[in-house]
């Protein structure tokens, strides 16, 4: 029997007005060689020949395969049934939701039902936002929330008609909502359809492509400049900036590759979580501290270092050097030049309670104990949990375990094999009030 | 084209193919023509005998046949397509008598009623009667969801399944006769021939049966898969059910089924597809994902014994056994159209 390769689908969410039918009749006229089947609940004005337009009632109910109960749709179900049939399958289907719908039961749908999983895979959760009004639906409505938590591509909308300033605040709290997400900003849905279509969205290696740090911890401090200083007296100088006061931590022999400063900045989590000493402009900045350097006066501020032996200093700062213009001059008044630089993924207020954990771990995972957890976790949090995907380093297996999942519903298969790479995990989890603590938590205690 | 190889009762007859997914057919002129819709929108016609094609229509339904009813006369028959439209054919000519435009959304179930009177049409959440003229008599209201599937109870009355519900309407006035509520997907739906029993099955891997004197139902559930294909046998005293690689027949005998163990008849090693009882007779038809076909001789409490088995080229889409019992036709997703002699 045919084993056929499975169809593609893309699920296209995005408030009334947000711009989904613009969006559609954009992938439809671009990719018009290709057979592209479009299921809508809505009566749109797609109008492009060459695509099967079909038009299903919303139809949504709550499904048990045993042992897990979710909702699913079961319009999808029939037509996506006959679709199948063609011998001359469809290059792509397109799933466009109503403006209100919960992403989930769409989702579900390719998990749930047998026929369905064997023929299609979702290829990618594409949300469109308003740009201009998202702030008030997100407020408004837990929909709007959902869309954004289950998207691998965010297209924020109609930026034409927000300042700039605005629109980075907007984009700052959507990625912190769902870090897993590509953000894609467009005036008229006008994105290329690279970035909505062949996503391989759920392929986190991907993910880790377009955005490298997003699994990086947070660290309480922004920069580091590493220095490398002879006997003296030193002159740390700086502007006026963005708050009126700046945290440090001065590490002393601090060594310039990654792993020295990684090291360092595991130490310096430790200083930051203590109390910070206060230090003035024309006070000495003691060294292996917290500090808490007050900048509230007006023009340059300088604070001193004070070196006995020639050494290699780190400094570990709150804010980047650009940003209050930070020099270190020596006694001639001769700026020093950083042998190193290196910013780090600073922490921020999370004030939506959607939000994304990632978890980075080396080593490998006891299968049993995984099982366990993730088990519970999903039926404690399931309904909490919108999306998560990842890969795992099982002991004893040579291939790379990679997972998706969508609420309750968890689905994995081996990779490719480890070969010579370093055997490692990475999770990444986007729900509403997670205890990010207690999962990681979890986790760790899987390691082997 | 594989020939399919055949054991038991199964005689070699003959072998066609359509263009595409055989999605619906059945044995039209008493017997001496077999018509085959498919996912391509054509439609054709065999010789009952040779498989000697005798008409085709190709691209009759743009995206696709997805339903098709003969009429009892066995000179006309029916078509629904993902185009919208209801076509009446003659079977003799292939020539479209009447073509009916439902809407832009696909037209999924298609039945003429037992006396021919009737043809019964669903889209979306409605379900409307024509005449054999193609003339609308009656138009329900919307449904609750989308019908999934319509079955004529009697010649007066139709029935449909949808999510949650089963109705009943009168056939010369739309009228509501019954409702039957339980919450759950209903994918598929079977009358007893005296229309006291209705079975569907559901998208929850069970099947649920009321009795329409009583208004009770019944849920058997337990299965592996979904079990969307249902047969009742012409007495009404055996149902038989899809839902995984087994079939099972619940005996309606005595106090039945409820509290009895049923038949399960195992041969298949996917799930099966469709199931078709011969008239009188015991015997039962299956088809399955994994291609094979079995024959089935049952006794009265369910229990059976394979008497014929048989191999298609791909999944087994539909099966119909010729009016006289002598013949087994099965439809095929490679397009095979295949039609054994019955020993």
């Amino acid at each position: 029997m045919d084993t056929p390769r499975k169809v593609p689908v893309s699920i296209l969410t995005g408030f009334l007005g947000s711009g989904k039918t613009t969006l559609l009749n954009r992938i439809l006229s671009e990719e018009h060689g290709k057979r592209i089947a479009v299921i809508e609940n809505e009566y749109g004005e797609v109008g492009i020949d060459q695509a099967l337009v079909i038009n299903a009632d919303e139809e949504i109910f709550e499904m048990s395969n045993g042992c897990i109960c979710c909702t699913v749709r079961g319009d999808l179900i029939r037509v996506l049934g006959n679709l199948m049939k063609r011998r001359d399958k469809f290059d792509y289907v397109l799933v466009e939701t109503t403006g209100l719908a919960d992403p989930g039961p769409v989702a579900q749908t390719f998990f749930m039902d047998d026929e369905i999983r064997e023929e299609f895979s979702i290829d990618g959760i594409v949300t469109l936002v308003d740009a201009a009004h998202i702030e008030q639906q997100l407020g408004r409505s837990d929909e709007s929330t959902e869309q954004i938590a289950f998207a691998d591509v965010l297209v924020l909308n109609k930026t034409d008609l927000v300042n700039g300033e605005a629109l980075d605040r907007l984009e700052a709290r959507l990625r912190d909502m769902n870090r897993m997400a590509r953000v894609v900003r467009s005036e008229r849905a006008n994105v290329s359809v690279d970035t909505v279509l062949n996503l391989g969205a759920f392929d986190l290696d991907q993910v880790l492509e377009r955005r490298p740090t997003f699994l990086e911890p947070e660290y309480p401090f922004e920069w580091t400049g590493v220095y490398s200083l002879d006997i003296g007296r030193y002159e740390l100088d700086l502007a006026d900036g963005p708050d009126p006061a700046m945290s440090l931590v001065v590490v002393s022999d601090q060594g310039t590759d990654d792993a020295a400063l990684r090291e360092s900045a595991e130490w310096c989590v430790r200083r930051y979580a203590e109390p910070a000493e206060i230090i003035r402009p024309g006070e000495k900045i003691p060294v292996g501290k917290h500090v808490n350097l007050q900048l509230n006066s007006p023009g340059r501020k300088s604070f001193f270092l004070e070196v006995d032996t020639p050494v290699r200093v780190g400094l570990y700062a709150e804010h980047s050097a650009e940003e209050f213009d930070l020099q270190l001059t020596n006694a001639e008044g001769a700026t020093i030049r950083q042998e190193v630089e290196r910013t780090w993924v600073a922490q921020h207020e999370h004030d939506d309670e959607v939000g994304s954990i990632a978890i980075e771990r080396d080593g490998d995972v006891d299968p049993k104990m995984l099982d366990a957890w993730i088990g519970e976790l999903l039926s404690e949090r399931g309904v909490d949990i919108f999306r998560m995907k990842g890969f795992i380093s099982l002991a004893g297996e040579s291939h790379r375990f990679v997972f998706q999942g969508v609420h309750m519903l968890f689905d994995g298969q081996p990779d490719r094999p480890w070969g010579d790479s370093p055997r490692r995990n990475q999770l990444v989890f986007i729900g509403r009030n997670l205890d990010e603590q207690s999962m990681r938590q979890g986790f760790e205690a899987c390691l082997i | 084209m594989n020939v399919a190889s055949q054991k038991g009762v199964l005689r070699r007859g003959w072998s066609a193919a359509v263009g595409d997914y055989a999605i619906a057919g059945g044995w039209t002129l008493r017997g001496d023509a077999l018509v085959v819709g498919d996912a391509a929108g054509g439609v054709y016609a065999f010789d009952g005998k040779s498989g000697a094609s005798a008409w085709a229509r190709q691209g009759a339904h743009d995206g696709g046949v997805l339903a098709m009813t003969i009429h009892p006369s066995g000179t006309a028959f029916a078509t629904a397509g993902q185009d919208g439209r209801v076509l009446i054919w003659g079977v003799a000519e292939g020539q479209v008598k009447q073509a009916i435009d439902i809407g832009s959304s696909w037209v999924e179930n298609v039945a003429w009623s037992p006396d021919g009177q009737w043809l019964a049409v669903s889209c979306s959440r409605q379900v409307r009667a024509y005449g054999v003229d193609g003339a609308e008599v009656w138009r329900s209201d919307d449904h609750p969801s989308t019908v999934s599937a319509i079955a004529w109870s009697s010649e007066g009355e139709l029935a449909t399944a949808c999510y949650g519900r089963v109705t009943f309407f009168d056939a010369p006035t739309g009228e509501l006769r019954q409702k039957l509520e339980w919450q759950g997907s209903l994918v598929s739906i079977v009358l007893s021939p005296d229309g006291d029993i209705v079975a569907c099955g559901s998208q929850d891997n069970s099947v649920h049966f009321w009795r329409r004197s009583t208004e009770q139902d019944y849920m058997m559930s337990g299965y592996s898969a979904k079990p969307s294909a249902l047969a009742f046998n012409e007495t009404g005293t055996l149902l038989a059910t899809g839902g995984g690689e087994a079939v099972t027949v619940w005996s309606f005998q005595g106090s039945g089924p409820e509290g009895t163990r049923p038949g399960v008849l195992e041969f298949h090693v996917q799930p099966v597809t469709t199931l078709a009882f011969a008239r009188r007779e015991m015997r039962l038809a299956s088809a399955a994902r994994d291609g094979t076909v079995a024959v089935w001789s049952l006794e009265r409490d369910g229990k059976g014994r394979s008497i014929g088995s048989a191999v298609l080229a791909g999944i087994g889409a539909e099966l119909y056994w010729r009016p006289d019992g002598r013949a087994l036709a099965a439809l095929d997703a490679r397009g095979g159209v295949t039609v054994w002699r019955i020993g």
